[in-house]
């Protein structure tokens, strides 16, 4: 069943939580960072799934649902093993009742702090849809296990069930059974008889079919409720959950039963019912009844709990129907709040300038994919919030979407090169013994792979280091030539500034790269070198045979940081790049950055920024920004952001 | 009497005043009597509550900063005393809290102890302003660096920005990594805004510019393998060192222009050379930056000594 039930704010607090204390409280702060923050897995806008989305870590899974308008979160965290089907039911319905129960407090300053006894609704709650849920599985077709639940609510609302007042709506269900399920029924009669002489009768029979497994996981189920109370709760309330439990499953067999004499008179195990029913009445009806007079005040703290429950979400429905209604009343004092501000937005304020949005960021050379995901997270984000004093929509949209960017492009830690190269190069503890920093550049052909490789190289050199370049580029003709070239000019620019010093390391033409890669590794180590800078061929992303050869690479090279190159002057394209970059090097292993050549050529349509972060989640650590060797930059967040939205 | 007033014209109804009748005398009783009420109520209902500053939590991620927010929230409360369990925020919030009356605040430290209105003064209760903010990598530019310019800002903020608690975990600096590193540059991060502000003010140690002052908060002392405040002084400032030194070397960012080359700032006042520490930024720069250990987790009256209470104390000396 479920682990764990968490209320918690966006600010962090956990408002409310039932917790196993197996669950670590690592797996919900992943969930918030993977999907909340890092967006890593945002589930495809396109796909419009029914339930909430889910999120796999270790052995659990977790479905979430927010509230944007109190900033709660609710989660709900349970074995992946398990198919809980009315998860998604327990979020939507908790959230409106805990909303609607709290909704003073959660307004008021103090709602961190308040203690918030919840407990009771959601065991309640939870207890109500695992028994719906067996509903459900049993019947096997769901229009009539909708039916059926909400007739089950109405009559949970309306006390005890007494047999006779039931009987004439389960007859009409029943009709209705009968018009979807066509079985061969020779006593028609018969069966709202037996409904009707009440649950005793049909509970052996069900609980002989259902199998002994389903029912002790129930009664332990149960217990374990009752376990759970005993540390929170006064007797009353936990006398009154027994109760409730077993009231509820009084009636709950009713709707049971009802459907398992159909099967059992379609599959012919009539005789077998009818001996049960002989011998079993004498044995359930006490036991019933010793709990009904038992807690019989306690029952009625049940229903009125129940009756709370059932309303609030009722309302809520109604609620969502109402709103429909209301908003052409809206409209027109949407016009005048459009310009004064304080207008609730509704996805048909957003959808045309957010239409305009995605434009404005196709124009700047943001892949498809990246605008629409970015403009669905400010949809989501937007949706139902109130614009302030004299803010137009439009700048509302405008704030979001520069905060998105700003979110999507910073990394979640800064890359420091230089301290990471002097960590390894010259550890502080004695343990680890020094050796050469291996970074290795990727990328498709004619990106800039060699020429920014180079300015690397120089920058090292600045910083005093003594650089290895190895020319892996086993396969081009002319690549090993073309370092050849830079390796002498850096070593003029850094014997003329006698700073660092570099040397090319090259095996010619037509030799393995992962070995040639791995040899320059070593070769470095022995000679104390401080880094070494590895260009490899240049591949199309979607060449199979060459992309494959790059994880073969990576093992023997093993790498340090592996820089893809992407030019910034691809559309599109730069989407499936990445991805496919990323995904090269086997499992474990990722690309640890891009870096965005010809930055310089595009003005100010810097897209591929955005485009190659989205589809990796993979930070851009460099930029390309001329033809020198000086014209690397690190990238600033602001700068790109103020240009996209430019 | 009153039956056959005549209130028609100006004239009577001045002659009525002025005559000696009930009415006018209510009239000018209820005046005399409510104009005093109604502007204290409006001028004083305010000042009630005087709020004497804000301060401002940072961090990195899970140092505790929501832990400690709502620790104090709910200390000042009075409300009950089981803290909520956290997870890593998005959004920033704030709160108003009064401090604890025990606790000693700067604005009285030149009475005597013997002062008969010390007494009275600490019976109402100081209150200020706390705000929280995500720590997370990917938050903290968007929402606690541009909320720590906003506050400084001196328009902007209504209660004045007394100072900056900076907190972090001792437990995960103990061992060489990414926590120290990561935690440093933040602080380094937030020292540069603050050492600017101070500079432009003028005078390094200006009036103003003195007003800001940090807190390191050293918090989970109550782990085995906590560092004490005085080690996690030293490795913050060893890594703050190197920091600044490789951020003058490391690469410039795209939004500088290569021709105007406006000068890096770098931390401390004395442009690089020697070791940084936070005694010779107080001296040159006029940053006063305290480190003080502490634990959300064993906060209990009974000791007074652990807990968050040196960390109020702190607060209180702002105030
Ligand atoms: N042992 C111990 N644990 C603490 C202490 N203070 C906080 N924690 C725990 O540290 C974890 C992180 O605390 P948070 O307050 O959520 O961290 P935060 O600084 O708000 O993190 P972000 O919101 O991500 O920036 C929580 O699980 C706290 O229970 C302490 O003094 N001792
Ligand atoms: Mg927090």
């Amino acid at each position: 069943m479920l682990d764990a039930f968490e209320i918690l704010t966006t600010s962090g607090v956990v408002l409310w939580s039932k917790c196993d204390a197996s669950v670590g409280s690592h797996i919900v702060n992943d969930l918030i960072n993977d999907i909340f923050i890092e967006e890593k897995a945002r589930p495809q806008s396109s796909s419009v799934e029914i339930g909430a989305p889910v999120y796999k870590k270790e052995k659990y899974s977790l479905k979430w649902k927010r509230v944007k308008d109190f900033g709660l979160i609710f989660v709900a965290v349970y074995q992946s093993l398990l198919h809980l089907s009315w998860v998604d039911k327990l979020l939507d319905d908790i959230a409106a009742i805990f909303v609607d129960l709290y909704k003073d407090q959660l307004r008021s300053s103090r709602c961190r702090i308040v203690e918030y006894p919840f407990d009771k609704y959601f065991d309640k709650k939870i207890q109500e849809l695992e028994d719906a849920d067996g509903v459900i599985h049993n019947e096997g077709y769901d229009a009539i296990a909708n039916g059926k639940k909400d007739f089950f609510v109405s009559s949970d609302n309306g006390g005890p069930p007494p047999p006779s007042v039931p009987s004439v709506p389960k007859e009409a269900q029943h009709q209705a059974a009968h018009t979807t399920v066509i079985s061969d029924e020779s006593t028609p009669s018969q069966s709202p008889n037996i409904s009707r002489s009440s649950t005793p009768v049909l509970n052996p029979i069900l609980t002989g079919k259902g199998g002994p497994g389903g029912r002790v996981s129930r009664r332990a189920r149960k217990a374990a409720h009752a376990n759970a109370n005993l540390s929170s709760g006064e007797e009353g309330v936990r006398k009154a959950k027994a109760s409730k439990a077993g009231g509820k499953r009084m009636r709950k067999w009713d709707a049971d039963g009802l459907m398992d004499e159909d099967n059992g008179e379609i599959l012919d195990y009539s005789a077998v019912a009818g001996s049960e029913d002989a011998s079993a009445p004498t044995i359930e009806p006490v036991s019933q009844d010793s709990w009904g007079v038992k807690t019989a005040k306690g029952q009625f703290i049940l229903k009125d709990l129940g009756d709370e429950t059932h309303s609030i979400s009722e309302k809520a429905k109604a609620n969502a129907s109402a709103g429909v209604v209301e908003s052409s009343f809206n409209a027109i004092s949407g016009l005048l709040r459009n310009i004064v501000g304080g207008k609730v937005l509704t996805d048909t304020d957003l959808e045309s300038p957010l239409k305009a949005m995605e434009e404005h960021l196709l124009k700047k050379n943001v892949a498809r994919e990246a605008a629409v995901r970015l403009c669905e997270g400010v949809r989501q984000e937007l949706t139902g919030q109130k614009t302030g004093n004299f803010q137009s929509v439009d700048s509302v949209l405008r704030a979001a979407m520069e905060s998105s960017l700003q979110k999507i492009l910073t990394p979640t830690s800064s890359l420091d090169l230089l301290h990471e190269i002097q960590a390894i190069t010259s550890p502080a503890t004695k343990q680890q013994a020094p050796r050469p920093y291996v970074i290795s550049i990727v990328g498709v052909n004619g990106v800039g792979k060699s020429t920014n490789l180079s300015k690397i190289c120089f920058f090292l050199l600045q910083n005093n280091y003594r650089v290895l370049i190895a020319a892996c580029d086993t396969f081009r003709s002319g690549a090993v030539e073309q370092l050849r070239v830079h390796a002498r000019n850096l070593r003029e620019l850094s014997a003329r500034e006698n700073v660092g010093d570099v040397e090319l390391y090259e095996k010619g033409y037509g030799k393995d790269a992962a070995n040639v890669a791995r040899d320059a590794v070593n070769y470095a180590a022995t000679n104390k070198f401080d880094v070494v800078l590895i260009d490899t061929a240049g591949r199309r992303h979607n060449d199979q045979r060459l992309m494959s050869s790059l994880e073969k690479f990576a093992k023997f090279a093993n790498p340090d940081k592996i820089f893809m190159v992407g030019e910034a002057l691809v559309g599109t394209d730069s989407v499936m790049q990445a991805r496919n970059f990323n995904q090269a090097f086997g499992p474990g292993r990722n690309l640890d950055g891009f870096i965005i050549s010809k930055c310089d050529t595009v003005g100010d349509m810097v897209g591929t920024l955005v485009s190659m972060v989205h589809a990796t989640s993979i930070p851009i650590v460099f930029l390309g920004v001329g033809q020198h060797y000086g014209d690397l930059r690190g990238l600033s967040v602001p700068w790109a952001v103020g240009l996209l939205m430019k | 009497m009153g039956a056959d007033l005549d209130w028609s014209s100006f004239r009577s109804i001045a002659t009525n005043l002025l005559d000696g009748n009930p009415i006018a005398i209510l009239v000018t009783v209820l005046f005399a009597l409510g104009c005093p009420l109604l502007l204290h109520y409006l001028l004083y209902r305010k000042a009630a509550a005087p709020t004497s500053g804000s301060f401002l939590l940072l961090g990195p991620s899970g140092a505790g900063k929501t832990a400690l927010f709502t620790l104090l929230e709910s200390k000042s409360s009075r409300l009950e005393k089981s803290t909520k369990p956290t997870h890593i925020s998005q959004t920033s919030s704030s709160t108003t809290i009064n401090l604890s009356p025990t606790i000693p605040i700067a604005s009285n430290r030149y009475r005597s102890i013997n002062d008969p209105s010390l007494s009275e003064a600490s019976k109402i209760p100081v209150t200020y302003h706390l705000r929280d903010t995500p720590g997370h990598g990917k938050l903290r530019e968007l929402q606690g660096i541009s909320q720590l310019r906003a506050m400084l800002h001196p328009k902007k903020s209504k209660s004045g920005m007394r100072g900056v608690i900076f907190v972090v975990d001792a437990a995960s600096l103990s061992e060489q990594n990414e926590a120290l590193r990561d935690a440093a540059s933040y602080l380094h991060d937030v020292l540069l805004i603050l050492q600017k502000r101070a500079l432009n003010n003028g005078k390094p140690s200006s009036k103003i510019a003195a007003e800001v002052a940090v807190l390191v908060a050293a918090n989970k002392q109550d782990l085995f393998t906590a560092l004490p405040p005085g080690s996690v002084r030293d490795k913050l400032e060893l890594e703050i060192d190197r920091i600044r030194k490789s951020r003058g070397k490391g690469l410039m960012d795209s939004s500088v222009n290569p021709g105007g080359s406006d000068e890096e700032d770098i931390l401390g006042g004395d442009d690089g050379h020697g070791m940084f520490s936070f005694k010779s930024l107080a001296g040159e720069v006029g940053v006063q930056v305290d480190v003080i250990g502490g634990a959300v987790k064993s906060d209990k009256e009974a000791d007074v000594g652990a807990g968050v209470r040196r960390w109020e104390e702190w607060l209180g000396m702002c105030l």
